[in-house]
């Protein structure tokens, strides 16, 4: 299985998946760097003291939005390197050869997806320590909750991984790539009906966004994210901020309606159970 | 004994059957040639064998186990038809790491990988990257992944398709030291001649049922030709011959008559010492390969 998953890295480094990925990702950070330069030095308060935190507020606030888009990207690649994986191999006829070796069609795949996993958890933590780091640069704030933040963010990718490795057991690579991709915009979808629905006060569209994310889980661990981040906000230095709610500001974008942590480990075993399924399937099939 | 043992295999697609209700049984240290038209199972029965392809019913042991158990794959090596190699690799990285797979650790499979690119060839090019072999290299890099785990059992599917006549020899070479190995090789091919000169044994399958199978020389007797050249053949003995061979030919002093079986040469030539022939030559004509797969194939039997 770890000879497999080596060669899954492997490929990904050689193919220049991680190359082309790293350099959109470098003008994304340059953009988003401009950006915040701009939009943090134009703002000048009255108040020295409210000053510092709106501009902390202003940061984190940037910062999530920042999140949110780079979460897109994540799952992008997490989408595109994981849909021909078993599809595409058994397509293109290079997993006969791996496919008859003496070791468990369950090691393969798992091999495959960790392979996989290596490559996203890299890309996906230096993505966003690159983007706290540019916060910090730009403002001298360390973002609150970067640890559990960090792993909430790899998280996300794990999550549609494990379902696009299932897609791609069962479906042609299109079709692994269509219900990964089309799964993931239920769930962003979803999630914002649920923020929305939480502004407006409407149960009934909270509980729709919660339903879609049940089948779907990637969208709440963003929220739950945000929620980390600006829930460790410090209070306001004895001044009363209370009026002031961030997550409000944020909209759809923000966490009103902030998942549990029931919900977060109901996203782990979904993970679990999509890569069961997927092994489960995988057996069975013809090669 | 037998190495692979097929008992009523039968697979079936969709409403269509690739393949049914097939037998056979290959001995250890053969060359089994499998041979059929386009479409009519012979991959997907290949397939089958190294646990690719799970059957509808029936039941395949190779090397004593299911194709599907790991104990199975051990022992097995395989080319596909249609098959690609991971281009971004070097060939010596790619046969180095399908050795490690096979259960070789890191210097003895980096060893036996330069041992199997030497075998077809490629020695000097193992340094190249794989999308830059020309398809005849691939074919044989393919070849070296299934030897590299020195398999007691080795299916190839179509092994010289993409091959020039020099490449072709050197496979039928590779495959006859590895019958000196004492290996058992599963090979199937549209190239009769191929076939015909290096199989021990062969089944021909249309529409996914074997139609024939045993030893080549069997298959190749049958209703055999017989040449006799001889003198003092008599008209009259001439006409009682044709009652019993009415395709009998006589061009000079050469006799050609066709037999239903070898076993009636021995009653000919005493027939024709009866009536006074003088019997210089007795030459048993042999049926081609092609002409059986062709014969059989058009009677659909």
């Amino acid at each position: 299985m770890w000879l497999l998953a080596l060669l899954t890295f492997r490929e990904a480094w050689r193919k220049k998946v991680v190359l082309v990925a790293g350099v959109l990702t470098l003008f994304f950070l340059i953009l988003y760097g401009t950006g915040l330069h701009f939009i943090l030095g134009d703002i000048v308060h009255q108040d020295p003291v409210a000053g510092s935190f709106f501009d902390m507020m202003e940061a984190i606030l940037l910062f999530s939005m920042g999140v949110y888009l780079a979460s897109f990207m994540v799952a992008g690649l997490a989408i595109l390197a994981a849909a021909g994986s078993i599809a595409g191999e058994i397509e293109n006829g290079t997993l006969y050869p791996l496919a008859v070796r003496p070791l468990l069609r369950r090691d393969l795949l798992l091999g495959k997806f960790f392979g996989l996993a290596a490559m996203l958890l890299t890309y996906a933590a230096l993505f966003f320590l690159s983007m706290a780091g540019l916060i910090y640069w730009q403002t001298g704030l360390v973002v609150p909750g970067l640890l559990p933040a960090l792993c909430l963010f790899i998280l996300k990718p794990m999550v549609i991984l494990s379902v696009t490795i299932l897609g791609t057991t069962k479906f042609t690579t299109l079709g692994s790539g269509v219900f990964a991709f089309g799964l993931y915009i239920l769930s962003v979808v979803g999630g914002m009906m649920e923020q929305i629905g939480a502004l407006l006060g409407s149960t009934v569209i909270v509980y729709l966004g919660v339903v879609t994310n049940l089948v779907m889980p990637a969208d709440a661990v963003y929220r739950r994210l945000v929620a980390t981040v600006i829930d460790r906000i410090p209070a306001g230095n004895g001044h009363d901020f209370s009026f002031f709610n961030p997550q409000q500001i944020l909209g759809p974008f923000g966490s009103q309606s902030t998942p549990s942590d029931w919900m977060l480990v109901y996203t782990l075993f979904y993970a679990v159970f999509m890569l069961t399924v997927a092994v489960n399937i995988f057996k069975k099939r013809d090669i | 004994m037998a190495i692979i043992e097929v008992k009523n295999i039968t697979k079936i697609y969709g409403q269509q059957a690739a393949c049914s209700d097939i037998s056979f049984s290959v001995e250890e240290g053969q060359i089994f040639g499998f041979l059929g038209p386009n479409g009519a199972g012979k991959s997907t029965l290949a397939k089958i064998l190294v646990g690719l392809v799970y059957p509808t019913c029936g039941e395949a042991e190779v090397a004593g186990y299911s194709p599907q158990d790991i104990k199975s794959r051990r022992q097995v090596g395989f080319l596909p038809e249609n098959f690609r190699l991971h281009g971004w690799l070097k060939g010596e990285e790619l046969v180095s790491f399908h050795a490690r797979l096979a259960g070789l650790d890191g210097k003895i499979a980096k060893k036996r990988a330069c041992e199997v690119l030497e075998l077809v060839g490629l020695s000097w090019e193992g340094q190249k990257l794989v999308a830059n072999y020309s398809k005849g290299m691939q074919q044989r890099l393919g070849l070296a992944v299934a030897l590299v785990g020195d398999p007691k059992v080795i299916f190839l599917d179509e092994p010289t398709s993409a091959l020039d006549p020099l490449g072709r020899r050197q496979v039928r070479e590779i495959l006859l030291t590895l019958k000196e190995a004492g290996k058992t090789v599963f090979l199937n091919s549209h190239l009769l001649s191929e076939v015909e000169q290096v199989c021990d044994r062969v089944a021909i399958i249309n529409r996914g049922r074997v139609i024939a199978d045993g030893p080549l020389d069997e298959l190749q007797a049958g209703s055999a030709t017989l040449s006799i050249r001889l003198n003092g053949l008599t008209e009259e003995l001439a006409v009682e011959l044709r009652r019993y061979y009415p395709e009998l030919q006589l061009e000079g002093d050469r006799l050609t008559i066709t037999l239903g079986s070898r076993e009636e040469t021995a009653d000919l030539v005493t027939m024709l010492m009866t009536g006074g022939c003088r019997i210089y030559e007795v030459t048993p004509g042999r049926n081609s390969l092609e002409d059986i797969y062709i014969y059989l194939l058009k009677e659909g039997k």
